[in-house]
């Protein structure tokens, strides 16, 4: 057989979800790792207007105590929001996405796996460092533990969240302000959930309810939003 | 403050709203109506 | 009759001009009846006095703001799924209102809150989710105007009023734990105890805010179809009686 003939009776290839979510996950991992300046801006954002909060309304340990989880929290909202924008824009930019759209593999698969890969470098280096700033506000042990499993369920429907009104302004004018009028909003529930679990720990209280309505949420997020994040990519490149 | 303040205060700016709101949409209706009348100028002078 | 006869544009143009006017006849009669049920045959309440007559602005206006919200991102939905131009419009005409409503609940639910609860700003669940509601509005209106071509704005504003009316009822529910968590019911809204007369008030202050806003939006509607629909003939051929054609709705007949 020719070779034309030879190519036309291959079989067409076969993508799948998992094929395309390490692949995506691998690559953005790759990426994000040769610029490490990405990540570590998450991280001193966070970690910078943590420690600004103590000198902004002084450091008495009763108030520190108060409002420790909920400026923990805010402050992670924010540093998630601000890695936000290199989930799609560089791809996009360059016409990368383009090319990942017309690949045989499933678009929720790929998909996933940028957005996974974005949790990796932002929510859970923030997760991770949440205890040492928690420490700083006088934090004990068992509010310290619930406020880490709380960003460690919350910060990935942040960045689900996050890559929904990610996609959906690329592209448009108002940069940086569109994106955070976009998902600011939409991160309420999640900030209201996971700061609710660390204060009721802090107050003797139990924090499972609060866990259990972030994982709800979480579990909700991770089934949903994928696709409204390829509808808003589709919307972005038509 | 007497309670009537608050009263004239809430329903005051609840009509003022109405009314910002009709004067937009008039204002919107001329400025859709002058670009019309502007794409026709154009044409003509082609 | 074919549903989709309503979806071309001029038709649209001519019924929406065509109906406007009595919507707000509607409203205007409504919102008469309402206040008069309101200030003079609901009776004075014990606790808060005549203040609380704020109630027949303050709850309307709320209810109003997330039912334009949904039916906006009902439009929106619509615009997608049937690929229609005019949907689309729809959703954007009903966006400016639903944010008035909103401010409106805002501002009278804190002048509300000054006389009663020395606060100007109360954060109860009602207030802190109109707040988050503003900006879901806000985002909305931004994201649609942020695109050099409007159809991408539309397609956008649409999917983004989607996953905020799913994340309405979560918002609101969040909202509504937190605050009794933090405030118990001491701050609360619901102080008194609802006589006859003031919940015919506010039904019939929220049928003329309903009334308003359709009579509102569907003049809106007009101008984006005018804007959007420019380069077409139908448009251009409204020509110097396009000003006589909308001041005098369904009066002028359109070129067939």
């Amino acid at each position: 057989m020719n070779v034309a003939a030879q190519v036309a009776a291959m079989p067409p290839p076969e993508g799948s979800f998992g094929a395309g979510f390490s692949w995506a996950i691998a690559r953005d991992l790759t990426l994000a790792l040769r610029h490490p300046g990405e990540t570590l801006l998450v991280v001193a954002f966070f970690v910078l207007v943590a420690s600004l909060f103590p000198m902004g309304v002084g450091a008495d340990p009763q108030l520190l105590l108060r409002i420790g989880p909920g400026v923990i929290w805010v402050c992670a909202l924010l540093a998630a929001f601000l890695s936000l924008p290199s989930l799609f824009a560089a791809d996009y930019a360059d016409g990368t996405l383009e090319q990942m759209v017309l690949s045989p593999h499933p678009m929720p698969g790929w998909v996933s796996g940028k957005i996974a890969a974005h949790w990796l470098v932002s929510g859970l280096p923030l997760t991770v460092l949440s205890p040492l700033l928690g420490l700083q506000y006088g934090l004990e042990v068992a509010t310290l533990a619930a406020l880490a499993a709380a960003l460690a369920i919350g910060t990935p429907v942040l960045s689900l969240l996050g890559a929904a009104c990610s996609a959906l302004a690329l592209g448009a004018r108002g940069g940086g302000i569109l994106l955070a009028l976009l998902a600011l909003p939409l991160f309420v529930p999640v900030l209201i959930f996971g700061a609710g679990a660390a204060e009721a720990q802090a107050a003797g209280l139990s924090s499972a309810p609060h866990l259990s309505l972030l994982g709800a949420l979480a579990i909700v997020a991770t089934m949903g939003l994928p696709f409204a994040v390829c509808a808003a990519v589709r919307i972005a490149l038509d | 403050m007497s309670h009537d303040y608050f009263i004239w205060m809430s329903y005051g700016a609840a009509a003022i709203a109405v009314a910002a709101e009709l004067i937009a949409l008039r204002l919107g209706r001329a400025r859709a109506l002058r670009r019309i009348e502007e794409e026709k100028d154009l044409e003509t002078q082609d | 009759m074919n549903l989709f006869f309503f979806s071309s544009p001029p038709t649209f143009f001519r019924l929406a001009g065509a109906m406007a006017p009595w919507f707000f006849v509607l409203a205007a009669v409504l919102a008469a009846a309402g206040l008069y049920v309101g200030f003079v045959v609901a009776p004075t309440d014990a606790v808060q006095g005549e203040v609380y007559r704020i109630i027949f602005i303050h709850v309307p206006a709320a209810w109003m703001s997330m039912f334009l919200y949904f039916v906006m991102a009902c439009w929106g939905a619509a615009s997608l799924t049937f690929n229609t131009r005019l949907s689309a419009m729809m959703a954007r005409a009903i966006a400016p209102t639903g944010a008035m409503f909103t401010f409106i609940a805002l501002w009278s639910g804190a002048f509300w809150g000054r006389p009663t609860w020395g606060t100007y700003w109360v954060w109860d669940a009602r207030m802190t989710s109109e707040l988050v509601l503003l900006f879901l509005y806000f985002g909305f209106i931004a994201l649609a105007n942020a695109f050099e071509d409007p159809r991408r704005g539309d397609r956008a504003a649409a999917l983004l009023g989607i996953i905020g009316v799913v994340n309405l009822p979560i918002i609101y529910f969040s909202v509504q734990w937190w605050n009794t968590l933090h405030q118990g019911s001491s701050v609360s809204f619901k102080g008194t105890s609802m006589h006859i007369a003031m919940l015919w008030g506010m039904l019939l202050m929220a049928l003329a805010c309903w009334m308003y806003a359709i009579g509102a939006s569907l003049v809106r509607v007009r101008s984006v179809i005018l804007e959007r629909e420019a380069r077409t003939r139908w448009v251009r051929e409204l020509g110097p009686r396009a000003s006589a054609a909308i001041a005098a709705p369904g009066v002028t007949k359109l070129p067939g």
